[in-house]
């Protein structure tokens, strides 16, 4: 549904987006993956139209934006960064304005304004000024614009931001409701949403695609370095001297615990190969007392971090 | 043009819900009334030609408050992002706004009909000519909004929207009067030509030519035309 080839944004001399490539297909729900600045804005504004891409193509729903973007805006509910409202209207003016402007026939306005605000959980402001709404209608207000006209592709930039939890929950579920008919793209920092309700992720840093896979994937990818992660009451170097021929351990890191000297936390980086952690627990309690053995699994935030840190970093980039 | 109503019922909704259109609507109908009542003691005769020729320049510094806001206000309320991703093609967008604000002139224009009552009470006015200049009027007043509506949609800020148009409808108003200058006969003409203030002139003197009514139209026309392009320039 959602088709970017080598797209690339250049503002002056400066790029903001690198040779981006990937789909979303319909049924599906990718998570967009960045630190602030990343260039997450800048792509979802590109797909929904609002900017055009300096190189590269895009196509939604079959249409190529930078030529049918008229079409293309049909099959598009976009959720800017900032709820795009008008503050003066009341809320039921402004979903009713929405509505005629992306030709939802006449008779069918009830139906959707109800299905949309059920969705949002808009009910009871229906007849407030926009400038009255607190942040989260605000925010709510601005999801169920984008899914007004049943749009068969949702960009949502930082749908949650701003809301608390109880309506965080809410929100997600709506997504995920949609995601099953639909294709969307959702950007957001929050990395629990993406494992969430997420089939696949996109991780951009610095304008970069770095990694797109499904949540497990991408653990299953940075698994090739683990941590085991150990304590032990043993002399430090000893310790160390036991520990580095080990075949699969790579690095070992001795700390002491504060308030016992003769405790350490040791923290070996060690490879992928089966039985390590076993291997290590057996040279250590062989010779010294073992209180913890444990096998780091990489949260996605440690996949993360892994994949910004290691992005090439850009020459005269800000 | 189903987008082009969408826009224009929202320009309208957002007039009438804040209060920009009661307070242009109110100044204009005062000042006009003060004209009005002026010229009549101080003429003593029927007619409209002088405070037509008072509603011109006032319209001149009014038609800005108008108009500014008409894009402005969409940048600072970072609502262009939805204007420009709906499926609206940009002169649907440039023509709904447009209207809206015509809207508001035709209402304005509307105001000052309560002028006539007394004219036809206690006087013989003639016909004909008040209404060439109510036309010219309203033709003046379009050419205004669509190059305030332009200017409007250069900048984020609609009191710099205001402050660019009110000189460039002046100097357009008075251009006319640069001709006394000029020996050359080309650039005379060309002058009279450009001139708001002349134009408007043969509607007050009850004269309806087609050239002044082109003239207005092509103004708001070559607006509107850029108005547009710069949107689609500006993606």
């Amino acid at each position: 549904m959602i088709a970017l080839e080598s797209v690339s944004k250049r503002f002056g001399s400066k790029t903001i987006v690198h040779d981006l490539t990937f789909n979303v297909e319909r049924g599906e729900i990718v998570g967009f993956l960045g630190p602030n600045g990343a260039g997450k804005t800048t792509t979802m504004r590109i797909i929904a139209g609002f900017t055009t891409a300096s190189s590269g193509r895009v196509t939604v729903a079959g249409y190529d934006m930078a030529t049918h973007n008229e079409q293309a805006a049909r099959k598009i509910g976009y959720l800017p960064e900032h709820p795009p409202l008008y503050d003066t209207l009341e809320v039921t003016q402004y979903l009713r304005f929405v509505a005629r402007a992306k030709g939802v026939p006449r008779s069918q306005f009830g139906s959707e304004l109800d299905r949309v605000a059920t969705a949002c959980r808009l009910e009871t402001v229906l007849e407030r000024e926009i400038y009255k709404l607190s942040k989260g209608y605000r925010q709510r207000l601005g999801l169920a614009q984008a899914l007004l006209g049943k749009p068969e592709v949702l960009l949502l930039d930082e749908p949650t931001a701003g809301l608390d939890p109880g309506q965080i929950q809410e929100t997600r579920e709506v997504i995920r409701s949609f995601g099953e008919q639909h294709a969307v793209l959702l950007s957001t920092h929050i990395l629990p949403e993406v494992t969430l309700i997420c089939r696949r992720v996109a991780i951009i840093h610095r304008g970069r695609l770095l990694a797109i896979d499904s949540p497990s994937g991408l653990q299953r990818a940075s698994e090739q370095t683990n941590r085991v992660t150990l304590t032990a009451t043993a002399p430090a170097e000893a310790l160390r001297a036991e520990l580095l021929p080990i075949a699969g351990v790579i690095a070992v890191a001795i700390n002491d615990v504060p308030g016992d000297a003769r405790v350490l936390n040791v923290e070996c980086q060690t490879d992928a190969r089966e039985g390590v952690e076993a291997a290590i627990a057996r040279a250590v309690a062989r010779r010294w007392d073992l209180h913890r053995l444990e096998r780091q699994q990489p949260t996605l935030e440690n996949v993360f971090l892994r994949y910004v840190s290691q992005a090439p970093s850009e020459a005269g980039a800000q | 043009m189903n987008g082009v109503l969408a826009v224009y019922r929202k320009e309208l909704l957002t007039y009438f819900r804040s209060p920009i259109a009661y307070f242009v609507l109110a100044v204009f109908l005062l000042g006009t009334g003060y004209f009005f009542s002026y010229n009549m003691f101080m003429s003593g005769s029927a007619s409209m030609t002088e405070t037509f020729r008072n509603m011109g320049i006032l319209l001149l510094t009014v038609s800005p408050l108008v108009s500014m806001r008409l894009f402005s206000a969409e940048y600072s309320g970072r609502t262009m992002e939805l204007l420009t991703t709906l499926p609206l093609e940009p002169w649907e967008i440039v023509l709904g706004k447009f209207l809206g604000a015509v809207t508001i002139l035709l209402l304005m224009t509307a105001g000052t009909l309560i002028d006539l009552v007394p004219l036809y009470l206690f006087g013989n006015p003639q016909t004909t000519t008040i209404v060439a200049g109510y036309i010219g009027f309203v033709l003046l007043g379009m050419a205004c909004l669509a190059v305030g509506q332009f200017f409007s949609a250069l900048t984020h800020n609609q009191i710099v929207a205001a402050l660019i148009t009110v000189p460039v409808l002046l100097s357009f108003w008075f251009i006319g009067y640069l001709q006394n200058f000029q020996a050359s006969y080309a650039l005379r003409s060309l002058l009279g030509y450009l001139s708001f203030a002349l134009h408007f002139a043969d509607f007050v003197q009850g004269l309806i030519r087609s050239e002044a009514v082109i003239f207005f139209l092509i103004v708001s026309a070559i607006a509107l035309t850029l108005n547009a392009s710069y949107l689609q320039w500006r993606r």
